[in-house]
């Protein structure tokens, strides 16, 4: 071996040396390097396991207080996990008993139920399945479900979950107000009063009666404000009344105005307009009820036409009444003194018989003048501006008409007990009194005469009555005496109109007056006079 | 002394028989007839012959007595005229009426001549022995 040949081995080791050297290196580097490696995969892998963790606990807690129930199935539709909620919903304990959905599918909708479950399968999802279900505990219940398919890691679909809510009871509440709603809208729509709905002066809706009073239609009327359907002035007034049911013043009022229709005339309504308020009492809508009263005011102006027209018909008839009368009872005194002067100036040329004739005139001149007091004093019992109300001692009353009267020596005029004092106008209770008192006098045909008033308290009313023995009334007059100029009688001093006062009299103090009688025995008149 | 009496009616009867009360009594009474309140106040117009005593009807033509009684008292001198109201009608109204125009008296006219005889007769003696106002 050369000396080159052992200077080449030993540059030869020497480089193999340095190489190997350099290797080491190369290992030393690259194994600490995946150290650090290793140990950072580590702390990833361990910081991942940790979120995994959290994330699963939140999850299963976001699972168990889902207040809606949550399946989750298999492809088949087993059920394999529920949270709370759906067990409260199902009444099922799927750790106990298995579960399928088939079963739980209300058989009516079935079809529907399998339709969706096929687009689950192919698009991967359906929502707003609304379906019957059959519970184990609540019976049937609608549910409300949405779904997705779960996949594995090559896309086979593995399972599915879905979140399912009972909406039984919203349905039966949505039903019960869409129903309230309907028989509302109803009642509005055929309602003979206007309806609209305004707010703040716009109208936003208005019912069948409220478009045919004012002829517009629905269209027209929402493109309307109130002031343009109102008189200017009115609306002004309105508008006073709108602001203190704003200011929550008062919570509706009631005005007669008038309306603009579409043809031009106006309409007078009542209208009641109500605050519909929010929770913060402000005002929301205004609700409108308006009334066609035109007919109404119409027949008010008639009425009070008529009453105006009642009142002067009934003071001519009182002016009449008074006029005629005393028309009448000047003629009848210049006849009597026509008559007295003939007597006195040519009583001699007269026969007895001349002079029984003139007697006769005079006769019939009384009557006359009886006659026409007599409706006078009727036309004016009704008179009220000549009521003079005042206490009234019955007893003194009697005794004053005894001596008006002229009761004969044969008749008695007696009261069973004593009389009240009531409170009247005077001259017409004494009319009252005196007439039946007069009547009974003219008609006694007995030879002792007894007239017996009595008096009974009614409460309310007196109840007095006046009975005699005299000649009786036959039952078919018991009506007729009390009208104008019906005297059953024969007598020549009755005018016909005596009983008739009384029953105005009576009615004036709102009393009644009715009469039992036996003919030749006697009768009793009965009155109430209303205290 | 004769009064001199302003007889205000529009019936001739009426006028006759008051006429024919003083004749047949043989008052000295001097009568100046007047048939409505229109009359009346133009023979009230000549201011020297002014009656004593004026007997008034209320139930007339054209002028009523009661707005006859209202012109007189609203009359400077007039108004001290006694003024007596004779009339067929009691209605309180018209009494009341009459009074507070200021009517001196209110006669009802009764039915019966010898009532109004008598009436007349008391009425007149009333106002004999009474003391007036001169015109």
């Amino acid at each position: 071996m050369s000396n080159e040949d052992v200077d080449i081995l030993k540059r030869a080791l020497q480089r193999e040396k340095a190489a190997r050297k350099q290797a080491e290196n190369i290992l030393e580097d690259k194994s600490l390097e995946l150290y650090q490696i290793t140990q950072e995969l580590k702390e990833t892998n361990e910081k991942l396991e940790y979120l995994v963790g959290k994330k699963e606990s939140e999850l299963q807690g976001v699972f168990d207080n889902l207040v809606d129930a949550y399946v989750l199935m298999d492809i088949s539709g087993n059920v394999l996990e529920m949270n709370h909620a759906a067990n409260q919903l199902f009444g099922y304990d799927i750790s106990k008993d298995t579960l399928n959905v088939m079963t739980l599918i209300y058989k009516e909708d079935y079809q529907y139920a399998m339709n969706s479950f096929q687009e689950l399968i192919t698009k991967g999802s359906f929502s707003n399945y609304q379906a019957r279900v059959y519970t184990k505990n609540n019976g049937i219940r609608t549910v409300h479900i949405n779904a997705s398919i779960i996949k594995d890691k090559n896309k086979n679909p593995i399972g599915a979950q879905g979140i399912v809510r009972d909406i039984t009871e919203e349905l039966l509440q949505k039903q019960i107000f869409e129903e309230q709603k309907k028989q509302l809208s109803v009642i509005v729509e055929n309602s003979s009063l206007g309806i609209a709905l305004t707010q703040g002066g716009k109208i936003i809706q208005t019912n069948k009666a409220f478009q045919n009073l004012l002829g517009y239609s629905e269209k027209e009327l929402v493109k309307k404000e109130v002031k343009d359907i109102s008189l200017k002035d009115e609306y002004v007034a309105s508008e006073d009344n709108m602001k203190r049911v704003n200011d929550g013043e008062i919570d509706s009022f009631t005005v007669n105005k008038r309306y603009l229709k579409k043809d031009g005339n106006t309409l007078w309504a009542k209208t009641n307009v109500g605050a519909v308020r929010n929770h913060n009492g402000s005002v929301k809508y205004q609700v409108a009820l308006i009334e066609d009263i035109t007919e109404q005011l119409e027949f008010e102006k008639q009425r009070e036409k008529l009453v105006t027209d009642l009142e002067k018909t009934n003071q001519e008839l009182k002016d009449y009444a008074h006029i005629v009368s005393h028309d009448l009872k000047s003629p009848l005194r210049s006849i009597y003194a026509l008559v007295n002067w003939i007597k006195e100036d040519y009583s001699t040329v007269f026969d007895k018989s001349g002079l029984d004739h003139l007697s006769m005139i005079e006769k019939t001149l009384e009557k006359m003048e009886v006659l026409i007091n007599d409706i006078l004093s009727y036309s004016s019992v009704s008179n009220k501006d000549n009521l003079k109300s005042k206490d009234i001692d019955l007893n003194r009353l009697i005794n004053e008409i005894k001596s008006i009267v002229l009761i004969p020596e044969h008749i008695v005029v007696s009261s069973k007990k004593q009389l009240p004092i009531i409170y009247g106008d005077e001259i017409r209770i004494q009319q009252l009194f005196q007439n039946l008192i007069g009547n009974a006098v003219i008609y006694m045909d007995k030879e002792k005469g007894e007239i017996e008033i009595d008096h009974k308290d009614k409460k309310t009313h007196h109840l007095f009555s006046i009975k005699d023995n005299g000649i009786g009334i036959k039952k078919e007059y018991h009506e007729k005496i009390f009208k104008m100029f019906e005297s059953v009688g024969d007598n020549e001093n009755s005018s016909g109109i005596g009983l008739a006062i009384v029953k105005k009299i009576v009615d004036l103090y709102e009393g009644k007056i009715w009469l039992e009688s036996t003919p030749d025995i006697g009768t009793t008149f009965y009155f109430t006079l209303k205290k | 002394m004769g009064l001199n009496i302003l007889l205000i009616d529009d019936d001739e009867i009426e006028r006759l028989k008051f006429a024919r009360v003083l004749q047949k009594n043989n008052y000295p009474h001097n009568i100046i007839e007047a048939i409505n309140g229109e009359e009346a106040l133009d023979v009230l117009a000549q201011k020297e012959k002014l009656p004593d005593l004026i007997f008034l009807d209320l139930n007339m033509p054209k002028m009523n007595g009661l707005e006859f009684l209202k012109e007189l008292k609203a009359d400077a001198t007039l108004q001290y005229l006694p003024v007596v109201i004779l009339s067929t009608s009691n209605n309180h109204q018209d009494l009341k009426e009459a009074y507070r125009i200021g009517a001196s008296g209110y006669i009802v006219k009764p039915l019966k001549y010898e009532d109004y005889v008598h009436k007349i007769k008391c009425l007149i003696e009333y106002w004999t022995v009474n003391e007036l106002v001169k015109g």
